[in-house]
């Protein structure tokens, strides 16, 4: 599980995330909403390790990312906005680099490399250097190097921006199986509709602070709802 | 025009900017480069002051025979600004992403061609800009000449002889372009790489500085014959004659003939940028699309290059972390033409640069001589390497690029990774240094005492610049920058160079005199005693290891700062 404890991080005078709070229980799929520059990136790259908090914490399954940076990086995935990977090696080069930094055997990150290669669909492009790879290919990859390491908890930041309507609907299919498997998934995207389709619980951000809260009890209960309580809020 | 104004008004914008910025980091950033670029500037100055006087005053050499010394001296950074150019030219021009961007704008194409090649010639040349000013300071000083001479010297005389090198590379680039659509870019720069050497090895053949003095000894009571030995046909339409030439009549009071000198200059620069500008109209947008075209079957074409034991998947070396990180730099230096092209052409210079020692007779029985040599031969060393590191240790850092989320985001330890970074340098680096030190000193035929010496200082500076140029580079790293050229000569690199420079400069110095006593005991004596030597070494080790240790820290502490 997560929980971030008032978070805060500043940039000079300017204040990007303000005493944030979250709680995001085993199991749950959380959608992150927030208009442009309400601080939904800085918040995830503070949840894993890439900012350093100007005050508050964050606990991932029971590891400070400050206190026990590896530990807790060890537990969980993270999908990053923009998939860059290294242009001069192949998808199946990158996985095996992002392997060894996880410590992972060979002989299972050899089996690890071919479930995703299927779950993914990997297949057709996998042996190409990244320099040849469209938007949606790079997410792929970068999405089956997040789930190498079996990670209870995936921080993913707009999953599903690039992806031809097949490679979405595999990604969103993917990701629920996941969350009903028991992993807690982080997710933010400006895509509402996936949000009532996935999603359990959503937190809205804005200007830095968390202004709403709301839970879904059922998938799309929201009921074409969401897009006015955003607008609304948000506006 | 008007959009190239509008261009040039946006990045001058940018430039003020970061000029002007008052945060604490950006002030000092901006002082320091302000001591160290004044500091170097008044090191060229005095060094350009002292070795004017000492060979016109006291080795009595002549106002003619310095004049062809330094017109040969000019040539050579004449082709350093030519290679500089062409190979940053072809990263702004040909690979850059603002150039895609304005394509695609309704701005003709020499106007985007113009426009990239004043801002590649200001980004590459400031620095020698700099360092040609304070020469003409300190040259001009020696003789006393008035103030309108240092403002034609440098604006109108070394500005466009920098023009004229900086313009002809352009042009043999745009030709290059379009052939490389169809050699393939590979074969292009490596037939560019072979043309370079040939036309140096030719020119000197040409100049032959050797040879000259031997004629100067021949001739020298008949003054016509010396004279008319000294000017080759070929080397009078070289642009560094013709900048000695104007100051060769400047300084000996006769600027009546000094003025065609400049005139040539001039009209030269001025009719080459025309030119340029004539035929970027016809070929830049082909040729730019040939590159694209020429990288695109480049990135498609099948791979031949194979080695399986560093292949991923394979047994692995090293615990998996530093394992991985081995395989990812290998692979990624590897598929990168222009990583390894540089590299063998800088091993190529280096070998050159050896092997010509060997047919220099350096040793001398005047032991401020055999001192000299050896100072000047380390010097050379530690310059050679300081810029092997600063082409490939700098952009360590920053070569990480925006993919550095998946490092930073895993679980590695950062500390872990900038040893590791730290430890492939300094191995490779301390082969080099050592390979450069004791084959230098030998081919010198030196004491094997010197040799010694020579191996024991180029391991201390091998790790002190090592340590220099990463930590550099963490502080200064640009992840956005995915060329590792433009990171290697950004003013964070020319400040790092610097501080080499005045590094190796300090050491020299702290060689210096123990070597002039233990050269002079050996002569008494018939043999060397190093206790001379300890404390100069002992001191040597401090600063050195004093350097690495700072630097490592600022690395570290850098490396970990948001990204």
């Amino acid at each position: 599980m997560i929980e971030l404890r008032n978070m805060t991080k500043r940039f000079g005078t300017f204040t990007a995330v303000d005493n944030v709070s979250l709680k995001i229980e085993k199991g749950e799929f959380f959608g992150f909403l927030g208009p442009n520059g309400a601080g939904k990136t800085t918040t995830i790259r503070m949840m894993t390790g890439l900012y350093r908090p100007t005050s508050g914490s964050c606990v991932i399954n029971g590891f400070d990312i400050q206190q026990a940076p590896l530990r807790a990086k060890r537990s969980f995935g993270y999908v990053p906005d923009q998939p860059y990977i290294y242009e001069k090696l192949t998808g199946r080069e990158f996985l095996y680099f992002i392997g060894g930094l996880y410590n992972i055997a060979l002989d299972i990150l050899d089996e690890k490399i071919d479930i995703v290669t299927e779950t993914f669909d990997l297949g057709k492009f996998i042996d190409k250097r990244a320099d040849e790879y469209s938007q949606g290919m790079r997410q792929r990859i970068v999405l089956s190097s997040a789930l190498l390491h079996d990670p209870r908890v995936l921080v993913i930041d707009e999953p599903l921006i690039g992806l031809d309507p097949r490679s979405a609907r595999l990604v969103k299919d993917t990701l629920k199986r996941m969350t009903l498997d028991g992993m807690t998934i982080f997710m933010s995207t400006h895509l509402l509709e996936i949000v009532e389709e996935l999603c359990d619980r959503i937190a809205i951000i804005k200007e830095g602070r968390i202004i709403h809260e709301q839970t879904q009890s059922a998938p799309h209960s929201f009921d074409g709802q969401l897009e006015a309580i955003f607008l609304e809020l948000t506006k | 025009m008007r959009e190239l104004l509008l261009v040039l008004n946006v990045k001058a914008n940018v430039v003020l900017k970061s000029l002007l910025d008052f945060r604490l980091q950006s002030i000092f950033k901006n002082l320091s480069s302000f001591l160290i670029f004044g500091g170097v500037a008044l090191g060229v100055f005095f060094l350009a002051r002292a070795s004017t006087t000492y060979l016109i005053s006291h080795a009595h050499i002549g106002q003619f025979l310095f004049h062809r010394f330094l017109s040969m001296l000019l040539y050579v950074f004449f082709v350093t600004v030519n290679i500089g150019n062409l190979i940053v030219c072809y990263a702004t021009l040909y690979k850059s992403d603002e150039v895609t961007f304005m394509m695609g704008l309704p701005i003709s194409h020499e106007k985007i061609f113009l426009l990239k090649f004043v801002d590649n010639f200001f980004y590459s040349s400031s620095t020698l800009v700099l360092l040609g000013l304070s020469w003409f300071l300190g040259y001009g000083s020696c003789y006393d000449m008035p103030w309108y001479f240092y403002f034609t010297a440098v604006f109108l005389v070394f500005l466009p002889f920098m023009l004229i090198a900086a313009i002809l590379a352009v042009l043999l680039l745009m030709g290059l372009m379009k052939v490389a659509s169809r050699i393939g870019i590979r074969s292009l720069i490596a037939g560019a790489v072979v043309i370079y050497l040939a036309s140096v090895f030719i020119y000197f053949r040409i100049t032959n500085p050797v040879k000259l003095v031997q004629e100067v000894m021949k001739y020298y009571p008949d003054v016509n014959r010396y004279f008319g030995y000294l000017d080759a046909p070929t080397s009078k339409a070289l642009p560094s004659h013709w900048v000695s030439e104007f100051l060769y009549w400047s300084v000996v009071g006769d600027p009546s003939r000094a003025l065609p000198w400049f005139a040539l200059l001039l009209l030269v620069a001025a009719g080459l940028m025309v030119l340029a500008a004539l035929l970027a109209k016809r070929v830049y947008y082909d040729s730019w699309l040939a590159a694209s075209d020429a990288r695109e079957v480049q990135s498609t074409r099948t791979r031949k290059f194979r080695i399986r034991f560093m292949e991923f998947g394979r047994r692995r070396f090293f615990p998996p972390q530093v394992d991985a990180f081995l395989r990812r730099d290998f692979w990624v230096f590897f598929r990168d033409a222009g990583q390894w092209l540089h590299l063998i052409l800088l091993l190529v210079l280096l070998l050159v640069f050896v092997v010509s020692l060997g047919s220099l007779e350096l040793r001398s029985a005047q032991p401020m001589l055999q001192v000299t040599s050896f100072v000047v031969v380390f010097l050379f060393n530690g310059f050679l390497l300081a810029s092997v590191l600063l082409r490939f240790v700098f952009p360590a850092v920053s070569l990480e690029s925006e993919s550095f989320w998946c490092v930073r985001s895993s679980p590695v330890s950062l500390n872990r990774l900038y040893f590791y970074k730290l430890g492939v340098s300094s191995v490779l680096v301390l082969i080099v240094a050592e390979g450069l030190a004791i084959a230098s000193t030998t081919l010198l035929r030196n004491d094997p005492v010197l040799v010694g010496v020579s191996a024991i200082t180029m391991a201390l500076v091998g790790l002190a610049l090592t340590g220099l140029n990463l930590g550099a580079g963490a502080y200064f790293a640009t992840f956005k920058e995915r060329n590792p050229i433009r990171v290697a000569s950004s003013q964070g690199a020319s400040l790092t160079f610097l501080g080499s420079m005045f590094y190796l400069s300090f050491i020299a110095v702290l060689l210096l005199i123990p070597l002039k006593r233990l050269i002079d005991y050996s002569v008494i004596r018939g043999q060397m005693t190093v206790e001379t030597l300890y404390l100069p070494l002992a001191v040597i080790a401090t600063l050195s290891l004093l350097v690495f240790s700072v630097s490592t820290g600022v690395g570290l502490r850098a490396i970990r700062r948001d990204s």
